[in-house]
């Protein structure tokens, strides 16, 4: 089959029907997806769209085939535990559902889109010190210094192999050597990525392998030859579905139903259990009734009906200001989200620096174990705050004195402005008092 | 008897089989090739456009657009007096840079190809080398990048690199564009040229290219 012909007829025409005949509707003014009876509808429309699309390969143009045996399969040996990390820096995501007072597990964001690595590493320290953080994501090195690297050449490599050299030496200098690093980011093709692993610096332990399919129910030979590299090296595949609203899909219900058919089929070729879904508008939007509604949805899914350790998005990505209103509101919002659909985890909570990170945590923790219409009326609070911050750029110095590494005084007001927000909004964490 | 607001009507609706019949049909009637296609077919993937910003058409129905488009533009261009349809000799390679976005860069690539320029599309998830190696490989004037995601603008910036390093860079005018692009950024990282608007690369190439 054509490419074009499965984009704009086979794909579209499906999914629109599966979702029809389930009859799965979004109220637009509830933020959070809260019906037990219409995850489960969203389970099995997430099956039926797998069973009859299957997933185009871009190479060889042909679909790949799943049976319902194989799902079946493959629902009935998921693990429900994944451990990350080692030693004592090791975390262990485990079942929870929505009401559960386990906080969900938090993975921030580690350094600065920048080629500057000591600045790098600087804000990248500030993550890893940070005791409520469970594990850190690197942000992507783009560049080493004045070297700019080019994809898919032997500096790519360079540059990865430096983000891991960078990311074990934050953990190590934190006192933390064993913590979770993500999945290698400065890597954008399949060989840094094998590369990395086989130097040791990323291993089975501290890092997982990307072998997310690609937009709407794609693969290609990459992604099956590093989903093929993981299972050979006993590396934790990071299963990962992120479907874009208002693109191909026409909005967060057949979203909700696609990551649920991402994540079986992804599944399927790679064994893994520990996933990563979100969604996110076709203007790049992080937050709002309908991204909340499709990630929420997604994950009472899952929590229903697959039990394996699922993470979403914590933070409005890039747009992330450390001294924003709207930057801090996103990041309570994603983590309340997270709780009252019983998520696992979070990755990339907060910006690029500690305290983002410590907010974002501190919430998810405050937010375990409150009722889920509690949450909801705190998210229907806070929703509009949630805007895109203005581009502001803030020094390093503004945020964290460079020598101690300790907060500024106006950046731990901003934080302790937010705590006595959300205390008033009726969440409460033991270190806001 | 149909009018030019019906065929723009359908552009917009994308009916391919019916635009066709449209297109033909004011043809036959001896109406203006460049209105049937500038107020019809241009005027109604306008109107599509909008319909996509407003969340009422998606990415499916865009591409259908461009095959209508591409279906429907031939006839016109037959139709119209020998030499009055601009053709240019220059050459304009296009893609997306990383990711698998192909809106903003389906839509500029379509209006360019019906202004006249000989557009090569590289399509999606485009490393920069690609860029480069098919700007070099179609001896192109212009390079054109549609960049939707943050890590693409920084590929963005390693393509102007690459071309610096191979001393094509004079050989090439490289324009942006995309949801996350702005003007500032644009020139910051040594574009020659930026686009808020799909319909905006036309008069940009134009103006580029030394095209008046």
């Amino acid at each position: 089959m054509k490419e074009e012909d499965f984009e704009i007829e086979f794909f579209p025409t499906r999914i629109a029907e599966i979702v029809a005949k389930h009859r799965i509707e979004r109220d637009p003014d509830q933020p959070v997806m809260t019906d037990p009876d219409l995850a489960d509808e969203i389970f099995q429309a997430g099956i039926e769209l797998l069973l009859e699309v299957g997933f185009y390969c871009k190479d060889t143009k042909r679909i790949v085939k799943f049976t319902e045996e194989e799902i079946k399969e493959i629902v009935r040996t998921r693990k429900s535990e994944v451990t990350l990390g080692k030693g004592r820096d090791a975390i262990t995501l485990k079942p929870r559902a929505p009401e559960d007072k386990q906080p969900p597990c938090i993975f921030a964001p580690a350094g600065l889109r920048s080629s500057k690595v000591e600045l790098y590493k600087l804000f990248a320290l500030t993550v890893a010190q940070e005791p409520t953080c469970d594990g850190l994501i690197p942000l992507p090195l783009t560049g080493i210094g004045n070297f700019k690297p080019a994809s898919g050449t032997p500096s790519e490599m360079l540059l990865t192999l430096t983000e891991a050299q960078i990311m074990n030496e934050v953990a190590a200098r934190a006192g933390r050597p064993g913590l979770f690093f993500g999945i290698p980011m400065s890597a954008t093709t399949p060989l840094p990525l094998m590369t990395v692993f086989a130097s040791g610096l990323y291993n089975k332990y501290n890092c997982c392998m990307p072998v997310q399919v690609l937009q709407d129910m794609r693969i290609n030979h990459d992604r099956l030859n590093l989903a093929y590299f993981a299972q050979l090296h006993g590396i934790v595949p990071w299963i990962s579905s992120c479907p874009v609203l208002y693109a191909y899909l026409t909005g967060p219900e057949q979203a909700a139903v696609e990551i649920i058919a991402h994540t079986l089929g992804t599944m399927a070729f790679s064994d893994g259990s520990f996933t990563q879904a979100m969604c996110c508008t076709v203007d790049s939007r992080y937050v709002g009734n309908d991204v909340w509604w499709c990630n929420s949805a997604a994950a009472l899914a899952a929590e229903r009906n697959l039990k394996v350790p699922w993470i979403s998005f914590g933070s409005i990505g890039d747009l992330m200001r450390p001294l924003s209103d709207e930057s801090w509101y996103a990041t309570a919002a994603q983590s309340i989200v997270a709780c009252i659909s019983g998520m696992e985890g979070m990755w990339m909570v907060g910006g690029s620096t500690g305290l983002e990170a410590r907010w974002g945590a501190e919430v998810a923790r405050a937010a375990a174990g409150i009722k889920v219409n509690d949450g909801v009326a705190i998210i229907k609070q806070i929703a509009k705050k949630c805007e895109e911050p203005k581009p502001i750029k803030t020094p390093f110095e503004e945020l964290y004195d460079p020598q101690s590494l300790t907060p500024t005084k106006k950046f731990l007001e901003h934080y302790k402005k937010f705590t006595k927000i959300f205390r008033e909004l009726g969440l409460n964490y033991p270190t806001w008092d | 008897m149909y009018a030019v607001s019906d065929l723009r009507r359908v552009v917009a609706e994308v009916k391919t089989q019916e635009a066709e019949a449209m297109t033909k049909e004011l043809l036959a009637r001896g109406l203006d090739p460049v209105t049937i296609l500038e107020e019809g077919i241009v005027q109604g993937l306008n109107d599509l456009g909008a319909k996509f910003e407003a969340r009422k058409a998606f990415v499916p129905d865009l591409v259908k657009g461009s095959i209508l488009a591409r279906t429907c533009i031939p006839y016109i261009i037959e139709a119209l007096p020998k030499g009055s349809m601009q053709k240019f000799s220059q050459k304009i390679v296009i893609g997306t840079m990383l990711s698998q976005h192909n809106i903003g860069k389906n839509l500029v690539r379509t209006f360019l190809s019906i202004n006249g320029f000989d557009v090569i599309d590289i399509g999606e998830q485009n490393q920069p080398f690609d860029f480069y190696q098919k700007a070099e490989e179609v001896k192109a004037d212009m390079i054109a990048v549609s960049v939707m995601f943050l890590p693409a603008r920084e590929k963005f910036a390693e393509l102007i690199n690459i071309l610096k390093q191979m001393e094509v860079r004079h050989k090439y005018r490289v324009i942006v564009g995309g949801a996350i692009t702005t003007q500032k950024w644009a020139e910051s990282v040594g574009a020659d040229g930026w686009g808020a608007q799909a319909r905006e690369a036309v008069d940009l190439a134009k103006k580029l290219l030394k095209i008046t």
